[in-house]
């Protein structure tokens, strides 16, 4: 139980280029944002991190011109929930999300709906020449997924 | 990523490291397609050793189960860990990919 004057929100950030090499970094910066918060259930940090990746993902895959795309991944812990906010510089991009969990057979288009099933809420808008990605996951719920 | 990969004779155990992701899904998937055309249709991939999957390592998966099956033989997976079956569970990929408990049982009839 946090303390009265502990904050509100802590913040972890980082910035670099969306290659696949810096997937790593994501999920290092999400395991130093549980690291200090132990309260934080692993059940929801797991889940939470699978659905960030799969976003990360789309963004290294499909992000133009290709090694060049700048990025910058912002993870909150509140009390309640977690976040992540995505800004990346590729090109206009159209997600196509609220598809189906693909049939067992496919052997692509988990990424969206995965991310979708696991987080509370999950926007995506086009702001300047920037793509924003908005993810929630509530904690404590955990035992229902 | 790396692998280990031991071939038994009656199949052959591919046993990834650390995140299937799709850095590492791309080699897994070519070495299981590999293999399968060499004739070794029965694999087993041991995941004890991998923390965390995504779409990309389940899409190596269900190929590597597809190209088994059509040259007769089968893919199974054994010791997934929790992210692993709780990724399996939500793409009811574990309806065709069913974990094994251990290697030895997914080695079952074979």
């Amino acid at each position: 139980m946090a303390g009265d004057d502990a904050p509100e929100t802590t913040e972890y950030v980082l910035e670099g280029f969306a290659v696949p090499d810096q997937l790593d970094a994501v999920h290092a910066l999400l395991a130093q944002a549980a690291g200090e918060h132990p309260e934080l259930d692993p059940t929801d940090v797991m889940l939470f991190e699978t659905a960030i990746i799969e976003i990360a993902n789309n963004v290294v895959e499909y992000g133009r011109p290709e090694g060049e795309v700048r990025w910058k991944f912002t993870i909150r812990v509140r009390r309640d929930e977690i976040e992540a906010e995505l800004d990346d510089t590729g090109q206009m991009f159209t997600p196509a999300q609220g598809n189906a969990m693909p049939d067992e057979e496919a052997e692509g288009g988990r990424g969206l709906p995965i991310a979708e099933a696991l987080l509370d809420r999950i926007e995506f808008e086009r702001m300047g020449d920037t793509n924003h990605w908005h993810m929630v996951r509530r904690l404590g719920q955990a035992s229902q997924d | 990523m790396t692998y280990e990969e031991v071939d038994q004779g009656t199949h052959v155990v591919l046993a990834p490291e650390g995140k299937f992701n799709l850095v590492a899904a791309p080699p897994i998937k070519a070495r299981i397609d590999d293999l399968v055309a060499a004739g070794k249709a029965r694999l087993v991939v041991d995941l004890h050793a991998v923390d965390f999957i995504d779409s990309s390592g389940l899409g190596a998966l269900i190929g590597g189960l597809k190209a088994a099956r059509q040259q007769g033989g089968d893919l199974r997976i054994a010791a997934a860990g929790d992210q692993v079956r709780a990724v399996l569970k939500l793409t009811n990929l574990d309806r065709i990919l069913a974990p094994y408990a251990t290697v030895e049982e997914a080695l079952h009839g074979w």
